[in-house]
């Protein structure tokens, strides 16, 4: 009992000096977002302040981050929910009839720098008078997202037994039935994490939605920009933004971190 | 097949048919920076709205950010902009070389500075009107230079002398921009000081002994007497420093002025910050001038005479004044003389434009197309020389080399020897 104390106590020692120096930046930027610009540049640093609520005021109330959020929102959901839509099928049928041509195609758009796409996209979009709109950053979007859903997907569905669908397809189910009403239910963690991955992916973009928006759909990476003006930064607003874009994304995952982190390592471990 | 192609076709370009429609002919679309100025203009256009009838769709975004908007829509020959503001040292060159600027013949350029026209105009003709200027300048802290029994430095010997004398455990000397690219705006004045240039006829000359001498000076200066770590600082990590209470004396452009007396932003109080004429060198005085911010109209805007009334009314007089009262450092010459502004004006600000309007040089860079690429070729020489305090004896070699390369830059852009 004595001998496990002792390696138990290092290892969490271990795990805490780790945790620090990893939520330090993190740490710091939030307290940053409760001070003054003078306290923020202040040296050495203030452990001990008066805390402001000013910052988080100018991101919501001049700055009218609510907008953002709801066009981020947005076209995340629809970006991903249409990715589910063509690339759960996808994934199906990649995983079943063992297309690895074309997964891997799929993976290119992925491996592809996304500036590439930027100028095309430019001149399509423009004469389809959809610049400025949430198709086009919907469909941008979706080029980060479908991906994610296939390669997640597809090595998900081949870890489900081909057993399953056989035997309702036995029992005069169609291919499609097998697929909607026996496979898609048991992917429920498989799911989980191909979307809360892709939204994150979607909600943290920033360069499809700089080109393809303006003022009515920028989402919030761009709007973050606000805060830093020819030759001054203000940290404050800064900051207060940066918490405040962190924190669905930092929720979404602690609520479904489990899956988040079994479906990185999915397809690791095939088996 | 082909059949459906064209149908596609037909219907993509009705498509383009009703967005080219539904434009209104009273509206415009104008992109400003994220600019104090561009504040003022966003502020204003309701006024201007109701004056004119003309709706204006404004947006702003970051310098950069409003560099690559502009580059993508203007290249692609998709824009929709009618009036930007610009830069015309940073992007002016290659806007102008691409035909992107519209023609400014009718405009009356009489009440801007003549060294700043230069910056705006291309091929002898005017294509920006310049919005705002800013000048190198040095700022000091008058406690600090009055407890060492200093005066304030008006050269560049006893400029070191007083860095020297105020550099302690706590506080730098002096500081001024180490990163690479970013210093090379501020190391121009010092060359310009000793006699030298960046680029001299086209051609690359800061290979020459007196710029040498003057980045030695610079890297001596900032090796010795600057803060810790000087070569990875922009004026972003200057100024908390020096608002601070960690540096006594600093030299940058005349922008940042309004926030080192803003007493909300700063922890020493503000009656201890000055601001003096940048320091003569051994050859002569004449630091930069530069417009540093400017606007434009779009040469492919489809309602050139709306975005002309625009630009007319955003760089009017009327409107410099009101910038003026937000310490905006615009660039027509009558605002500096208004009585008006005069009394509210901060004197020192008043002073320093006025020497380096009548004596500065108006480029504070490589003034080329290939801007970025040249200032991090002179930035390496700069940290070179911060990092061996001015002693390194590799210096004129390694100056040799990066002349080479900027001159490769000029001749792949056409614009070597002219």
């Amino acid at each position: 009992m004595k001998k496990k104390f002792v390696p138990t106590l290092l290892f969490y020692l271990l795990v805490l000096i780790i945790a620090l120096i990893v939520l330090f930046p993190f740490l710091w930027m939030l307290t940053s977002s409760f001070k003054t610009q003078v306290d923020i540049i202040s040296w050495p640093p203030k452990l001990f302040f008066e805390p402001t609520l000013q910052n988080y005021r100018k991101v919501f109330e001049e700055q009218d981050f609510l907008k953002y959020f709801l066009n981020s929102t947005v076209v995340g959901a629809v970006a991903v929910g249409m990715s589910l839509l063509l690339g759960l099928p996808a994934a199906y049928s990649i995983s079943r009839y063992a297309q690895t041509k074309l997964a891997v195609f799929i993976l290119l758009a992925r491996l592809m720098p996304g500036i590439s796409f930027l100028m095309p996209w430019y001149i399509i979009f423009s004469r389809l008078g959809l610049i400025d709109s949430y198709v086009a950053l919907i469909l941008s979007h979706m080029l980060i997202a479908l991906p994610i859903v296939v390669w997640i997907m597809s090595t998900y569905f081949s870890t489900i037994p081909r057993e399953l669908e056989e035997s309702a397809m036995v029992d005069g189910a169609t291919r499609q039935m097998a697929f909607l009403k026996i496979i898609l239910p048991l992917s429920g963690p498989g799911i989980i994490t191909a979307t809360t991955l892709s939204f994150i992916f979607s909600w943290n973009n920033f360069m499809f939605s700089q080109v393809l928006s303006m003022e009515r759909t920028k989402t919030l990476p761009i709007a973050v920009y606000n805060f830093l003006s020819y030759a001054e930064v203000d940290w404050g607003g800064v900051m207060a933004a940066a918490v405040a874009i962190m924190a669905p994304a930092i929720i979404l995952t602690m609520i479904f971190q489990k899956y988040v982190v079994k479906g990185l390592t999915m397809g690791a471990v095939k088996g | 097949m082909k059949h459906k192609l064209s149908k596609i076709g037909v219907a993509l370009s009705s498509l383009c048919l009703c967005a080219g429609a539904m434009a209104q002919s009273g509206e415009i679309r104008v992109l400003v920076a994220n600019h104090p100025y561009g504040e003022l203009l966003k502020l204003s256009i309701p006024q201007f709205e109701k004056d004119t009838g003309i709706k204006v769709n404004v947006e702003s975004l970051q310098e950069s950010q409003l560099t690559q908007k502009l580059t993508t829509e203007f290249a692609t020959k998709s824009s929709t902009v009618d009036v930007f503001m610009t830069r015309p040292l940073q992007e002016g060159k290659m806007f102008s070389k691409n035909g992107w600027y519209a023609p400014l013949a009718d405009y009356d350029f009489s009440d801007y500075p003549k060294n700043i026209m230069n910056a705006a105009s291309f091929g002898g003709k005017p294509y920006i009107v310049p919005l705002v200027t800013e000048w190198q300048v040095l700022y000091y802290r008058k406690d600090l230079l009055q407890k060492a029994g200093l005066k304030v430095p008006t050269n560049f010997d006893e400029l070191e002398a007083a860095a020297q004398k105020l550099n302690s455990e706590s506080v730098a000397g002096i500081a001024s921009r180490g990163k690479g690219a970013a210093a090379v705006t501020q190391v121009s004045s010092y060359i310009y000081n000793y006699g030298g240039q960046y680029l001299d006829k086209g051609t690359a000359a800061f290979n020459s002994k007196p710029a040498i001498d003057a980045v030695r000076y610079y890297g001596k200066l900032l090796g010795n007497y600057g803060p810790k770590g000087v070569t990875s600082m922009s004026w972003e990590n200057i100024m908390p420093l020096f608002q601070a209470g960690k540096i006594a004396m600093w030299t940058d452009a005349s922008v940042f002025y309004g926030q080192i007396v803003d007493q909300s932003k700063t922890q020493i109080p503000v009656a201890n910050f000055d601001i003096a004429n940048f320091p003569a060198g051994p050859k002569t005085n004449a630091p930069f001038i530069v417009s540093s911010w400017g606007i434009s109209v779009a040469n492919q805007s489809k309602k050139k005479d709306l975005a002309l009334k625009f630009l007319n009314w955003a760089s009017s007089k009327e409107m410099a004044i009101k910038g003026m009262m937000g310490n905006i450092t615009m660039a027509r010459s009558s605002v500096w003389v208004d009585p008006v502004v005069r009394s509210k004006m901060n004197p020192g600000l008043i002073e320093t434009r006025a020497f380096a309007a009548e004596n500065g040089t108006p480029v504070d860079r490589p003034y080329m197309s290939a801007v970025g690429e040249a200032r991090d070729l002179i930035g390496e020489l700069v940290i070179e020389s911060i990092n061996t305090k001015g002693t390194s004896n590799k210096l004129d070699q390694l100056a040799k080399e990066k002349a080479n390369r900027v001159n490769e830059l000029l001749k792949e852009s056409g614009e070597y020897g002219k």
